[in-house]
């Protein structure tokens, strides 16, 4: 009998210093732990991207393909336009294709600054996504709550080394691991740009924010929005998916 | 009055030398200053007339924020619009449309960021030396599709030659991937590093086709008569284009507010040069002093007689005064005229400095020179002659006053 | 003796003689005056140009001139150090460089500049930027993540000293290399442009970010006195094998200094000319106005029995002291002013969109150049005495009967 209570208390114990599960985690563990969430091992996605300006906007639909932090494959379905256009990110290096020339092209530095696909994503944006986990240190500011859920605000400070433009940057992460936002300050701490997610379902198996809108904190009618239409976690993918043959395929 | 004047007349000539010798030298400063004004205004007004052709003609029609911020979807929708207004003005030589995007160029070997010109290139040829500088292939031809002009150093760093192949990967104005494949028809050398570095030249139709432009361009390239019709030209364009779209007009902008550099270092050269010519009529204006006090410190007998006769010092001085501006009037008519002959025969014949061609075809100057008179520079030079000269000849005319006929009159 | 009689007839009118003595001088200073600041000009492009980064040799891999890209690089700088031991005079100074074309950012803004990696403390001593920053400080060897920009740059990138910068460019394993730095000072060049385009960072430190390991872009050389050299080139370049290197002087990195260098002392030589005839006038006029007002003097002489050519002697004398006085004054009006305005020069930064696009440096300082002012006093004594000519033939020629008689 006290044998089995002393389990129910050793788990109560346990279990008490769990269930807050990000409390008691840094939050060097807390980002990564959200990152994971958000990209899982690797995942297949179909989104819609919105490019919104004050008279006009456009919408294409993508397929991506994700693997780890490192990798990942981009492919334009919709318009019929710029259907079979591709984007292949291995490491910091990136890569464009275009069926109708049908040629590969290595993106040279001096364009990484330029936006992908016209879109409020800068290319580095893309080619640079895990550089919050390896550039940044992160420490709590402090606590919110978002439906009924505690949230912890992140204050992401760039290594002083680090080759990142942007002088802090701030995450809003749920309790549950859900990315809500990340704020880009530059080095006077003003805020430069903002994304957000939100409408949270059942996606892929788990919670997960449908929308993300990028926009640039001056601009209130510029914006990009992603909504994802479906979302699959794998554990892994294949490395052949993640080469420069693999962007020249035609998918259906 | 008229004595005086005829007094003044034969007076002059009583000693034909020095009076010629000094009408020569007036004669030869107003020549002179008539000349090498006529010249700088000449080689401005070329310096100027080529810079335009290279690239951005003497005035461009775009849509309003344009030259800020040069993006794609700045467009000027109605090109056949403009077209019909351009038309209806005068002393318009000639006009070419044209479409702007940046995109990545890649070779076989490199990649790099790049202005892509969509041109029209019968219209192109009449507004800009793009076609003279093409050195090796060709220039587009009208039928062309997918055929480039590229610039002389982004190909050396391409690696690429007439005939190889490169990929031009962008952004369409409705946000749609702009790619294609063009074949190097021709390399061409504007002598401006920056064209020569970053741009590249396709067919319109092709550009828009590729840019999603449908009809639109972005700039409407024009070329004057003449330079000095530049300014009444953009008013009433601007006046024109406010009335077709009030709410978002056009705007049309001249070559000094594409060029902001060069107005100001002609400014420069305009101000260095006039330093010049004032130093030069000082020179002038002593030489000849010495001709008016001569005139008078040589007669000092004669006033002397004169005005114990009773002739005023007033009435002395002003014979004197007339002979001096009478030397001085034939001396800068003469001048006036003979350079300005010298100006008009160089004028159509144009002045070649070829040695110094290869400096100044970074300004765009080909060799030839043209001067160019103008009732400013005909007459400036001269005038400003003339008011030193009187000055000059004012020292010695208002001694007269001073003098003592009696004394005079024992004068040797 | 005869020297002093020539002195005394100049002098017997001062009013007259004052008066062309006037003209010649401000001729003569004018002549040196704005000749000296059109040299300065010249001589201001080209210090500028060797001094911002080209020196007066400069010596690369075969091949990178035509292309500037990493690969192109010198993959063991010391075999050329080596060299330069021995064919270089004493005192030159030479030092490494890493140039590569990088793209700069920041949160808000990016641009393409070249990317320059200096060995300091040599540096300094060979081009602009040792004397140049303006505010913060210089780089000292051990930086490790410092970089010094152009006041331009600062301006447009709208950031300070003590921001970050981040700069991207291609290794040589053809892979993105990126890298932040810190802004630890700002320089201010004599143009915008050059504030613009370069960014001054260790070398070591952008060797290693570029993955170059020893390898250099370029060695820049300064001789220790004029900037040509002849000889040295020669041997330079027979040092260097060709297949591997590239040498070149400054004239050929400068070819548009070089050019108006040559034209210029084409505009130079005219304006004297036109200065001389404007005052050409004047001395022939004033000379037959004191010949013929001697003519008497000068019969008599005959009379007495003075050759002819004795009396053109005389003349041409007279003359000649008369342009020499003007020449003197006029020289020494001319290194007055000169030297007054070498101090500050002329300022054009009111025109200085103007300046930058001909060329020019914002600030002029005149330039006597030896040889300027030794041809403007040639043309104004030669052509001087050549028109006083006239005059003095025909004081030769008056016969004794007509001086007489002349009243």
């Amino acid at each position: 009998m006290v044998k089995r209570f002393a389990i129910l208390l050793g788990l109560g114990y346990v279990s008490f210093t769990m269930i807050p599960v990000a409390s008691a985690l840094d939050a060097d563990a807390l980002v990564k732990a959200g990152f994971d969430y958000w990209r899982g091992n690797a995942s297949i996605a179909t989104v819609i991207m919105t490019i919104h300006r004050p008279n006009w906007e456009r919408e294409m639909t993508i397929k991506a393909w994700t693997r780890g932090q490192k990798d990942s494959l981009f492919y334009i379905e919709a318009p019929p336009k710029d259907h079979g256009n591709g984007t292949l990110k291995k490491g910091r290096e990136m890569w464009m294709y275009n069926p109708k020339v049908n040629r590969i092209i290595k993106i040279p530095p001096s364009m990484m600054s330029q936006s992908w696909m016209g879109s409020d994503f800068s290319n580095n944006d893309l080619a640079k996504s895990d550089s919050l986990l390896i550039d940044y240190e992160h420490s709590f500011m402090g606590t919110d709550t978002h439906d009924g859920k505690k949230v912890y605000v992140i204050k992401s400070m760039p290594k002083p080394n680090a080759p990142v433009v942007w002088g802090m940057q701030k995450l809003v992460i749920r309790e549950d691991l859900i990315w809500l936002r990340q704020e880009y300050y530059d080095e006077e701490l003003t805020l430069v740009k903002t994304m957000t997610a939100y409408e949270i379902g059942m996606l892929g198996g788990k919670l997960f924010p449908q929308k993300w809108k990028m926009h640039n904190v001056d601009e209130a009618d510029r914006y990009t929005q992603l909504t994802y239409m479906s979302l699959e976690f794998k554990s892994s993918l294949p490395d052949n998916l993640f080469t420069l043959t693999s962007l020249r395929k035609a998918r259906r | 009055m008229s004595i005086d004047v005829k007094m003044a007349w034969r007076n002059i000539w009583r000693n034909p030398r020095r009076t010629m010798l000094t009408i020569c030298a007036i004669a030869f400063a107003s020549l002179l200053l008539v000349f090498m004004l006529s010249f700088q205004f000449g080689s401005y007004e070329t310096m100027i007339n080529t810079s335009v052709k290279i690239h951005t003609g003497h005035l461009q029609i775009h849509a309003h924020e344009y030259l800020k911020k040069k993006s794609i979807r700045q467009v000027v929708s109605e090109p056949q619009e403009i077209a019909h207004l351009l038309q209806t003005i005068p002393k318009i030589e000639a006009y070419t449309f044209r479409g702007q995007a940046f995109s990545l160029i890649s070779s076989k070997e490199r990649t790099y960021g790049v202005a892509v010109t969509g041109i029209d290139p019968e219209r192109e040829a009449t507004v800009s030396r793009l076609k003279s500088s093409v050195r090796e292939g060709e220039f587009l031809a009208e039928s062309d599709k997918d055929q480039a002009l590229v610039g002389k150093l982004l190909a050396k760093n391409l690696h690429i030659t007439p005939g190889d192949e490169v990929t031009l990967l962008g952004q369409g104005r409705d946000g749609s991937i702009a790619a294609t494949v063009v074949s190097v028809k021709g390399i061409y050398s504007s002598g401006i590093d920056e064209i020569d570095r970053a741009s590249i030249h396709i067919p319109l139709k092709t550009f828009q086709e590729i840019y999603a432009m449908g009809n639109a361009i972005h700039e409407a390239v024009i070329i004057v008569e003449s330079l000095s019709d530049v300014d009444a030209i953009k008013r009433s364009l601007n006046v024109k284009l406010q009335s077709q779209n009030p709410d978002n007009p056009l705007t049309a902008v001249d070559w000094e507010e594409l060029m902001p550099g060069l107005r100001q270092s002609i400014e420069m050269d305009l101000v260095s040069g006039l330093i010049f010519y004032l130093l030069l009529i000082i020179v002038v204006a002593f030489s000849i002093l010495n001709t008016f006090l001569m005139a008078i410190f040589e007669r000092t007998k004669e006033f002397g007689v004169l005005m114990a006769i009773g002739t005023t010092p007033e009435r002395l001085t002003k014979v004197l005064l007339i002979e001096s501006m009478t030397m001085t009037s034939v001396g800068t008519s003469a001048g006036i005229i003979i350079g300005s002959l010298i100006t008009i025969y160089f004028q159509s014949r144009g002045i070649d400095i070829s040695g110094a061609s290869d400096l100044l075809s970074q300004f765009g100057i080909t060799g030839r020179i043209y001067p160019k008179l103008s009732w400013i520079s005909a007459i400036s030079g001269p005038l400003a002659v003339l008011i030193i000269t009187f000055f000059a000849a004012l020292y010695p005319a208002l001694k007269i006053k001073k003098m003592r006929p009696v004394e005079a009159m024992r004068a040797v | 003796m005869h020297l002093q009689l020539a002195w005394r007839n100049v002098w017997r009118n001062v009013r007259r003689t004052t008066i062309i003595l006037i003209a010649v001088i401000i001729g003569v200073w004018s002549m040196i005056l704005l000749g000296s600041l059109m040299r300065g000009i010249a001589v201001g492009m080209i210090k500028n140009g060797i001094s911002t980064l080209t020196g007066h040799f400069q010596i690369h891999r075969n091949g990178y001139r035509d292309d500037p890209a990493i690969e192109n690089s010198m993959p063991d700088p010391s075999v050329v150090e080596s060299v330069l031991k021995q064919v270089l005079p004493e005192g030159s100074l030479w030092t490494r460089r890493v140039r590569v074309s990088a793209v700069a950012s920041n949160a808000r803004h990016s641009a393409g500049v070249t990317m320059v990696g200096i060995d300091p403390l040599t540096e300094a001593k060979l081009s602009f930027i040792g004397t140049a920053v303006s505010s913060g400080r210089y780089l000292t060897p051990d930086d490790h993540n410092g970089i010094v920009i152009g006041e331009a740059l600062l301006d447009k990138f709208e950031t300070k000293i003590g921001h970050k910068l981040v700069l991207m460019s291609q290794d040589t394993h053809r892979e993105m290399a990126s890298r932040a730095f810190r802004i630890i000072g700002t320089f201010k060049a004599e143009m915008e442009s050059t504030e613009k385009q370069y960014v001054f960072v260790n070398r070591e430190i952008s060797q290693k970010m570029l993955k170059l390991d020893a390898a250099i872009s370029e060695i820049g050389i300064i001789l220790p006195d004029k900037p040509d050299n002849p000889n040295v080139y020669h041997n330079l370049k027979t040092a260097l094998p060709h297949d591997q290197y590239e040498v070149h002087n400054w004239r050929e990195l400068l070819p548009f200094q070089t050019a108006y260098l040559r034209i210029l002392d084409g505009f130079m030589y005219i304006w004297y000319l036109v200065v001389f005839v404007a005052m050409g006038f004047g001395i022939v006029n004033t000379t037959l106005m004191a010949v013929y007002e001697r003519m008497r003097e000068f019969g008599l002489l005959k009379a007495l029995g003075m050759k002819p050519w004795w009396i053109l002697r005389e003349v041409l004398t007279e003359s000649f002291l008369l342009l020499i006085t003007g020449m003197i004054i006029g020289n020494g009006l001319g290194l007055v002013s000169v030297y007054a305005l070498s101090g500050s020069g002329i300022d054009l930064s009111a025109l200085a969109a103007g300046a930058e696009y001909a060329g020019m440096t914002r600030i002029i300082y005149p330039a006597i150049d030896l040889k300027d002012i030794t041809i403007a006093n040639l043309v104004v004594l030669v052509l001087g005495l050549c028109v006083s000519a006239y005059p003095a033939v025909k004081a030769a020629r008056f016969t004794p009967v007509e001086a007489l008689t002349h009243t």
